[in-house]
This record gives C-alpha cells, sequence and structure tokens, in this order.
C-alpha cells in the first residue's frame, strides 16, 4: 500500500472521516478536525511511519496531502522508502 | 419573589450493579451485590482482594476513535449524563444553552491516564506520551466532557473533595439554580480509579476489608461488629437539575425536589471523621429543607463499613434525629456498590430516590450482626422493606479531609 493510501485509512479509521469523498487536499479543519485531534493523529501518524513530524512541520501541515509530502521525504531522508 | 425551587427531572447511573436507575433500584431492592474479587495478580502485587468494578463496554456507548480519547472516568460520565438528559426529556438544543450549567464531582479524575502514562515514563523509560494525556488525566475533563457534549455554557464548577465531591456538586448546583444564575444544571459525580497504582496507595492506609473467604460479594459489612473495612468501586450518576416552575410548564416528570444541603468541615483531623462536624452539616441540611427530622423517611448512611467511622455516623445521626432516630431506616448501600469515592454522593443519592418513588427502603446487605456501637439508628438489615412513601430522604457523605455534605430531597 502506498503513503497516501495508508495515510487514508488512518485517517478514516482515527478520524472517523468518510473514505468515499475523503479529498487529500482538503483542509483538515475544514473536515472538522480540530488541533487537539489533529496533534493526537501526528502522534499515531510517527508510531505508523517511524518517523517524526516537529512542531515547524505541523504548522506547515495542512491537508493529508501535505501530510503524505512530509512523510515520503521523511522516510526517504531515513532511507527506509 | 417567591423562592426558586429545584426538581430532579432526570437520573442517569452507571454502576457496579448495572447500567440505569431503573436496573440499579432493582439491584438494591434485591440486595444484589458488585462486589467481587479482584484479578489474582492484581490482588498479590497490591494485597487488595475485593472491589466493585463496572461491567463496561465502552464500544457500546462511543463510536469510531472516540472512546480512546476519553479516560474511563470520562465515559461513565457522559455515559450517566446521557441517561439523565434523555429521562429529564430537556433538549438542550431547543433551550436557552447559556442557562443550563455543568456542576460535577470526582476524587481523582483521569486515574487510569495518570497511571499509565506514568507506567510507561517511570516503568519503561519511554517519555513519549500520548498528546491527550493532560486533557483526558485533568479532574475537570468529566464536566467539561459532557458540557462540550450537549453544549451547555452556563455555570460550570468541579468539586474534588474526596468522598464528598458529587454530594457538593448537587449541592453547589441547587444553589445556582435557586440563586437564579442557571435555569437548569446536569450534576453529578463520577470516579474509575481501580488501577493498580492506586489501589496498592489505598491498601496502604489499611482501611480496606479483605475478602470475605465464604462471599467474597459480602466483604462490605457496614453497621456489623464483623465489619473490616470499606470496598473500593467505581462507576458515575448523573441528574438533570431544573427550577421547578420551568420543569413543570414543559411538562416534565419530576421525580423529585432537592431542597436542602449542609456543608461542613470538621477541621479536625485529615482522615478520623468528626461526630461534631457532621451533625453540623446533618443540622443545616434539615433546617434548608425545613423539614424536620419526624418528616424524614430513610437516610442513606455514608457508612463505608470501617470500624471508627460507621460508629460516629449513627452517634451523629442519633444525636439531630432526636427521637425520630428510633424510626427512620438508615441503611448503607455501599454494601452493595462499594465506595465510588468522589462519585458516592451522586450514587447515594440515586439510591435514595427509590423509597422516595416507590417506598422500598433499600438495605445494608449482609448486615447480620449489628455493632451496639452503631445501635443508636433504625438499620434495614439484609433485605430491602417496604415502607411508606416518605416525604423527604437524606443523603451523607462524609470525606477524608474533613469535607461532610448532607442532602435532602423530597417528593415532588
Amino acid at each position: 500500500m502506498d503513503t497516501l493510501a495508508r495515510i487514508k485509512e488512518l485517517a478514516v479509521k482515527e478520524l472517523s472521516l468518510d473514505p468515499g469523498t475523503l479529498d487529500p487536499n482538503a483542509p483538515l479543519d475544514k473536515l472538522g478536525v480540530d488541533s487537539l485531534t489533529f496533534i493526537e493523529f501526528m502522534f499515531k501518524i510517527e508510531d505508523e511511519f517511524g518517523v517524526k513530524v516537529s512542531d515547524e512541520d505541523l504548522r506547515r501541515i495542512k491537508c493529508l496531502a501535505d501530510l503524505e509530502r512530509h512523510v515520503a521525504a521523511s522516510l526517504q531522508a531515513s532511507g527506509k522508502a | 419573589m417567591t423562592a426558586r425551587r429545584v426538581a430532579i427531572t432526570g437520573c442517569g447511573v452507571v454502576s457496579p450493579l448495572g447500567l440505569g436507575m431503573e436496573t440499579f433500584h432493582r439491584a438494591l431492592a434485591g440486595a444484589l451485590t458488585g462486589i467481587r474479587r479482584l484479578p489474582e495478580e492484581v490482588a498479590r502485587n497490591s494485597g487488595v482482594q475485593v472491589a466493585a468494578p463496572v461491567d463496561w463496554d465502552a464500544s457500546a456507548h462511543f463510536k469510531g476513535p472516540a472512546a480512546a480519547q476519553l479516560d474511563r472516568v470520562s465515559q461513565f460520565a457522559l455515559a450517566a449524563a446521557a441517561q439523565a438528559i434523555a429521562a429529564s426529556g430537556l433538549d438542550p438544543a431547543a433551550a436557552d444553552r447559556d442557562r443550563i450549567g455543568v456542576y460535577w464531582g470526582t476524587g481523582m479524575g483521569g486515574a487510569h491516564t495518570l497511571e499509565a502514562a506514568y507506567g510507561q515514563v517511570y516503568g519503561r523509560n519511554d517519555w513519549r506520551l500520548r498528546p491527550l494525556t493532560v486533557v483526558m488525566a485533568m479532574n475537570n475533563a468529566c464536566g467539561s466532557n459532557v458540557a462540550v457534549r450537549w453544549g451547555l455554557r452556563g455555570p460550570f464548577a468541579n468539586f474534588s473533595t474526596a468522598c464528598s465531591s458529587s454530594a457538593m456538586a448537587l449541592g453547589e448546583a441547587m444553589r445556582t439554580i435557586q440563586a437564579g444564575r442557571a435555569d437548569a444544571v446536569v450534576a453529578g459525580g463520577a470516579e474509575a480509579l481501580l488501577t493498580a497504582g492506586t489501589l496498592a496507595a489505598w491498601q496502604a492506609l489499611r482501611t480496606l476489608a479483605p475478602a470475605d473467604a465464604a462471599e467474597p460479594g459480602a466483604s462490605c459489612k457496614p453497621f456489623d461488629k464483623r465489619r473490616a473495612g470499606l470496598v473500593l468501586g467505581e462507576g458515575a450518576a448523573a441528574f438533570v437539575l431544573e427550577e421547578e416552575s420551568r420543569a413543570r410548564a414543559r411538562g416534565a416528570r419530576i421525580l423529585a425536589l432537592l431542597t436542602g444541603y449542609g456543608n461542613s468541615c470538621d477541621a479536625v483531623h485529615m482522615s478520623r471523621p468528626d461526630r461534631d462536624g457532621q451533625i453540623r452539616a446533618l443540622r443545616e441540611a434539615l433546617a434548608d429543607s425545613g423539614r424536620t427530622p419526624e418528616e424524614i423517611g430513610y437516610i442513606n448512611a455514608h457508612g463505608t463499613a470501617t470500624v471508627v467511622g460507621d460508629a460516629v455516623e449513627c452517634e451523629a445521626i442519633a444525636a439531630v434525629m432526636g427521637e425520630a432516630a428510633a424510626r427512620v431506616p438508615v441503611s448503607s448501600t455501599k454494601s452493595m456498590h462499594g465506595h465510588l469515592l468522589g462519585g458516592a454522593g451522586a450514587l447515594e443519592m440515586a439510591a435514595a430516590l427509590l423509597p422516595l418513588l416507590e417506598g422500598i427502603a433499600p438495605p445494608t446487605a449482609h448486615l447480620e450482626q449489628p455493632d451496639p456501637a452503631c445501635g443508636a439508628v433504625r438499620h434495614v438489615a439484609r433485605a430491602a422493606e417496604r415502607i411508606e412513601r416518605p416525604r423527604a430522604v437524606m443523603s451523607n457523605s462524609f470525606a477524608f479531609g474533613g469535607s461532610n455534605v448532607v442532602l435532602i430531597a423530597e417528593s415532588a
């Protein structure tokens, strides 16, 4: 499964989002994901992919597509990709 | 201006005797027990042999990831509040939610979350804690979750006075409605601290009952010569309290009126109960309600089954009730549901509604050898008794730290 698919699957499970209409480019706050839930979700993402999401990264990630790019780059940098 | 009176229009229960007020009342009437042996490993390590846990399936109450974002104590609180609000028929979405408050009580708050976090840090040297640790563990999480769930934007308070926490929440909620600061308050209490570390801390106090070898469910024996301490329980109870005329105007079923609140502090010792402090709270509650001792038809005692505590409470009740003490039925339902600590006052007010609604006095189960030191009051021993439906009932909550709260409810 590719990175985006895994992120989407996790988002459906943890954020109760509808898989049928999930748009990776939609801002997360527009999907009803509040800041606290988002931070908890990042914690799960770190566990799932074995990557770090810094405070600075957090501020830049606005949608699942942003998150996918961050995870992919981190995996690449660490040689896990 | 006529005084604003406070009606109880809904009650919700999450208890070791089951979920829902009706289920709880049937269990009390049947003298059932929610006390059972703890798993062998917990008992061996902590030394605590019995407790009264709630049979709980979070997935039946919370969808998707919601349960994992709530400490067990907040899960109990939300479930009890949902029952109470549904039973009341109050629709917060259609009401002025700025005029509906939340008053809650809990001793420890999110004990499971806190202990899991400490176990991770100190036990496994793993310092990467969940981001939700703080908001799940904080003491006011129960009440805040209730407020958020129903958008209740009126006065908010959280009480943490050990065993009187939720009785105080109910009393102060009553005051808030009487004072005109709110038209309704969702009030109650919850506790969920049956964790290994908390059990061990309680065991160190040497105040917990060992298991009754023949019948573990009978390990808590208030007022009995053989009593050997309290049994810890968990759970929650919630009430919808409303200004009476508004409740009547919307055609609500009024379960009872909350009319008396006494609150005092012993100010003498951190754990030893004090007769005079209890007497002051009992007298204040009676004076507040305007009822005489003769009009009280049932007393739900604090009755934790400690040697000193039960005797002192009986003396205090007898001193305040006078001649009526020989007649008024008294029981400690902790013999069946254990001690819910911060949730005890609310759950026991739910128990005290049974005689008001049905004319059934719940018993002190397992009270077979009454202690003469507790002989100054009339006990409902072993089995429930059918009594004349009382005009008013009383519930006592006397806490570590010396906080004493007494509540009086009356038939509607």
